[in-house]
């Protein structure tokens, strides 16, 4: 099994922030994944997160504006091993602490794709990602020499 | 996504095609619940969905909570390996 990747390679990605984007995220992803040589087990687990993390964008920080023409922008950074997929958007602000602080066996079907979230992935963290925007998600994954 | 329904006595088995995300959840949910809803058995074939995310399952567990409630059997054949991974980590949700 090879989860060797290449070092500091970053790509990066807009996309309107509608629900038809989201086959186009996970083909940006498989291809991104494709040039890192990531083994396909957890390049499908690292595009379903990602993709439920796009869908989240649309589903709830555009939840009052389904009509809108804003942008949602993935990145994909590898660095030492390390994988960073950042997201930009600039819908309704995001409250950390409900996704933080979810509780796993209250979930339900909606919050499914928060669980699959944070199953795959070593750590979710929303950070200032500066103006224009308004939510900057970034997931983490240490992938194995 | 695409998908065709087989339709033997009481039993429905439908044929699920592609990749099962929150674009077509809806569609694989109006196609699957008014079976149900109907009193119809229903078999799931899942041989050929390349991809599932939490939409696709949410539409699973709707599909198995109404079959409960009309009494009547809702069941998932031919899982695909992508669903069978996806459905692994929502096992506990099913």
């Amino acid at each position: 099994m090879n989860e060797t990747a290449q070092a500091n390679h970053t790509e990066k990605k807009a996309f309107l922030v509608k629900s038809s984007s989201l086959k186009d995220v996970r083909t940006f992803c498989r291809e991104v994944f494709e040039k890192l040589q990531i083994e396909q087990n957890l390049k499908d687990e690292l595009v379903l997160a990602i993709a439920e993390a796009a869908q989240n964008i649309v589903k709830h920080a555009y939840k009052d504006n389904p009509d809108t023409k804003d942008i949602m922008v993935v990145k994909i950074s590898c660095e030492d091993n390390k994988l960073q997929i950042a997201f930009y958007d600039m819908g309704t602000p995001v409250d950390p602490k409900k996704i933080k602080h979810r509780e796993i066996d209250n979930i339900k079907p909606g919050g499914l794709g928060t669980f699959f979230i944070q199953e795959i992935m070593d750590a979710v963290e929303f950070k200032d990602g500066g103006k224009p925007w308004i939510n900057h998600l970034v997931l983490t994954k240490k992938l194995k020499n | 996504m695409t998908y065709k329904v087989e339709e033997i006595d009481n039993k429905r088995i439908v044929h699920l095609d592609g990749e099962i995300d929150m674009e077509v959840a809806d569609k694989a949910r109006n196609t699957i619940l008014p079976l149900i809803e109907a009193g119809n058995e229903v078999q799931l074939n899942l041989s050929k969905v390349e991809y599932m995310d939490s939409s696709g399952i949410s539409v699973l567990i709707e599909s198995k909570k109404l079959s409960e409630q009309k009494n009547t059997k809702f069941e998932l054949t031919n899982i695909s390996k992508p669903v069978e991974k996806v459905l692994a980590m929502a096992k506990k949700f099913l």
